[in-house]
């Protein structure tokens, strides 16, 4: 007992640590405006995406480019604003809690626009028209959900391709979950699942880039991608919608559509 | 035969049954699908020179934020848990237990996603979230060796500073700390080494590009790549770091051991 009260002094010390602690976590800074809109830090439009989702975001040389980032930056254009991308995990931008704390201002993830997510945050218009494919190794036999009976499909975890899966396929299917697009393709390549389930222009980039894979059913989900913006920020909102359409009436939209796609725009 | 005889039988069947499973590994085993997947030297070059300058640099800098941060607030931790004073030896205890059962992945979410949360509108730095959440995991593992390290001081060296005249706090900063600190290094090292490796957690609160530390680095790589060969270069990396740290650590272990036994 005589050796601990030696130490009463000393444990002001951790108080006082607590107390310098607690007071340190009330500063920061809060959100500015441009053009009378909110965004989380000044002069960026910050972007929440999960990199790389080819071709709507990927990495090209030191930048991060692709349909998305284009768009979005047709939007920090007419704000003045630059736009930078934080890469972060995809099951966070759909639950949206990344644009709930602020990490970013808008989320543009090539993600489909869903009842569950628009509970979370508000989406845009509808800026692009997908739909769910598997992709298969070439000459595997694997044509439809049913072909699969017994085998393997991949799904990326949190997307509408995995929610697909789950209620078109029964226990019969094995479905394997993946973090990365990334993983999940390669995963096909190497033969550990017999299928991927995805969004078709993914894959068909994907494989007109590996000739070993194919893409073959695509199952007219008709699924539109829709950019995230918190629930409040309706300034921003309205912002996004008026570029967008500003895009399509004078042809950027479907400039950037065959730039990216090699494609015609199958909407307007 | 003898008994003699019989070990070296023995010992010549495992040889040879180690010979076995390597040859037969060295010949089922795709090599060529291998060295394209995972050692594709075109892919490898794309790499650099950002695996270093960004991805190896930002891990270090985590890292040491994590560990500024643990070590710090581990004596402190320690010094509350060796208390008088009962509220700090239950704060503290209860801290440690916490995290040191959850997985590091919980408690990084917990801070990157529960701060912001907490205090709606204030910006908080992501460097400030990362040196949190890295710091809180490491300062839970670090109170209880720094704790360990501080009791493994002799209790001659108190006594005979106290009757030079000086405080108890005095004691501790001067004498005792530093004393344990000097028995700890090898385990703190261990600990610095995990950190390390905790750092790609940083994944989770989000980063741009040149914020990716290697293990995110390596993982947007391989997606971009489709080869794995972005996962071996992002794992050569982490043991430039992590290799001298053990080097390090077997050194200060063995200069501890030889103290301990008198300097000799």
């Amino acid at each position: 007992m005589a050796r601990r009260s030696r130490h009463q002094v000393l444990a002001l010390l951790p108080a006082a640590a607590l107390l310098l602690a607690a007071s340190a976590c009330g500063g920061g800074g809060g959100t500015t405006t441009a053009n009378g809109v909110q965004l989380a830090e000044a002069g960026k439009i910050k972007t929440c995406t999960h990199l790389p989702y080819e071709p709507f975001q990927f990495k090209e040389g030191n930048n991060i480019v692709g349909f998305d980032v284009d768009l979005v930056d047709l939007v920090a254009k007419d704000l003045g604003v630059k736009q930078e991308i934080v890469d972060g995990p995809f099951d966070t931008i759909a639950s949206g809690q990344d644009l709930n704390i602020n990490k970013c201002d808008v989320a543009a993830a090539g993600m489909t626009i869903t009842d569950t997510r628009k509970q979370n945050f508000d989406f845009s218009s509808p800026y692009f028209l997908a739909t769910q494919a598997l992709l298969v190794k070439k000459g595997s036999g694997v044509t439809n959900l049913d072909s699969l009976k017994g085998k393997k499909l991949g799904v990326q975890a949190d997307t509408t391709g995995k929610v697909y899966a789950e209620k078109n396929t029964g226990d019969d299917v094995k479905k394997v979950t993946f973090e990365d697009l990334g993983l999940l393709l390669e995963s096909v390549k190497n033969g550990s699942v017999d299928a991927a389930i995805n969004d078709d222009f993914v894959l068909k980039d994907y494989a007109r880039k590996n000739t070993d894979v194919e893409m073959t059913t695509a199952f007219n989900t008709n699924e539109n991608y829709g950019i995230g913006v918190r629930k409040g920020n309706d300034a921003l909102l309205k912002k996004v919608n008026e570029v967008l359409a500003k895009a399509k009436s004078d042809g950027t939209y479907a400039t950037l559509y065959e730039k990216w796609f090699k494609e015609k725009p199958k909407q307007g | 035969m003898s008994r003699r005889q019989r070990a070296r039988l023995f010992r010549g069947i495992q040889y040879g049954a180690l010979v076995v499973i390597l040859v037969v590994l060295a010949f089922a085993a795709d090599w060529g699908k291998i060295a394209t997947s995972f050692l594709d030297l075109d892919v490898a070059a794309e790499l650099f020179p950002n695996v270093i300058v960004i991805a190896l640099k930002n891990t270090i800098i985590y890292t040491a934020l994590g560990f500024s941060f643990g070590i710090v607030f581990g004596v402190v931790l320690a010094l509350m848990r060796l208390s008088s004073v009962g509220p700090y030896r239950w704060i503290a205890t209860l801290y440690i237990e916490f995290f040191r059962g959850l997985p590091a992945l919980l408690v990084f979410l917990a801070v990157g996603f529960g701060i912001p949360t907490a205090f709606p509108g204030t910006l908080i730095d992501r460097m400030v979230i990362i040196t949190l959440a890295l710091g809180i995991v490491a300062s839970a593992y670090m109170a209880e060796t720094i704790r360990a390290g501080i009791k493994a001081v002799p209790k001659g060296q108190v006594e005979a500073a106290r009757s030079l005249g000086m405080s108890p706090a005095r004691t501790m900063i001067t004498v005792v700390i530093p004393q344990a600190f000097r028995i700890i290094l090898p385990p703190l090292t261990n600990e610095l080494i995990m950190l390390v490796k905790d750092s790609s957690l940083v994944f989770f609160i989000g980063s741009t590009l040149d914020q990716q530390e290697l293990a995110q680095f390596g993982r947007q790589a391989l997606s971009q790549y489709r080869s794995m060969t972005p996962f071996v270069v992002a794992g050569l990396c982490y043991l430039i770091i992590t290799i001298p740290l053990s080097i390090l650590q077997q050194r200060l272990e063995r200069k501890a051991n030889t103290t301990a036994k008198g300097g000799k």
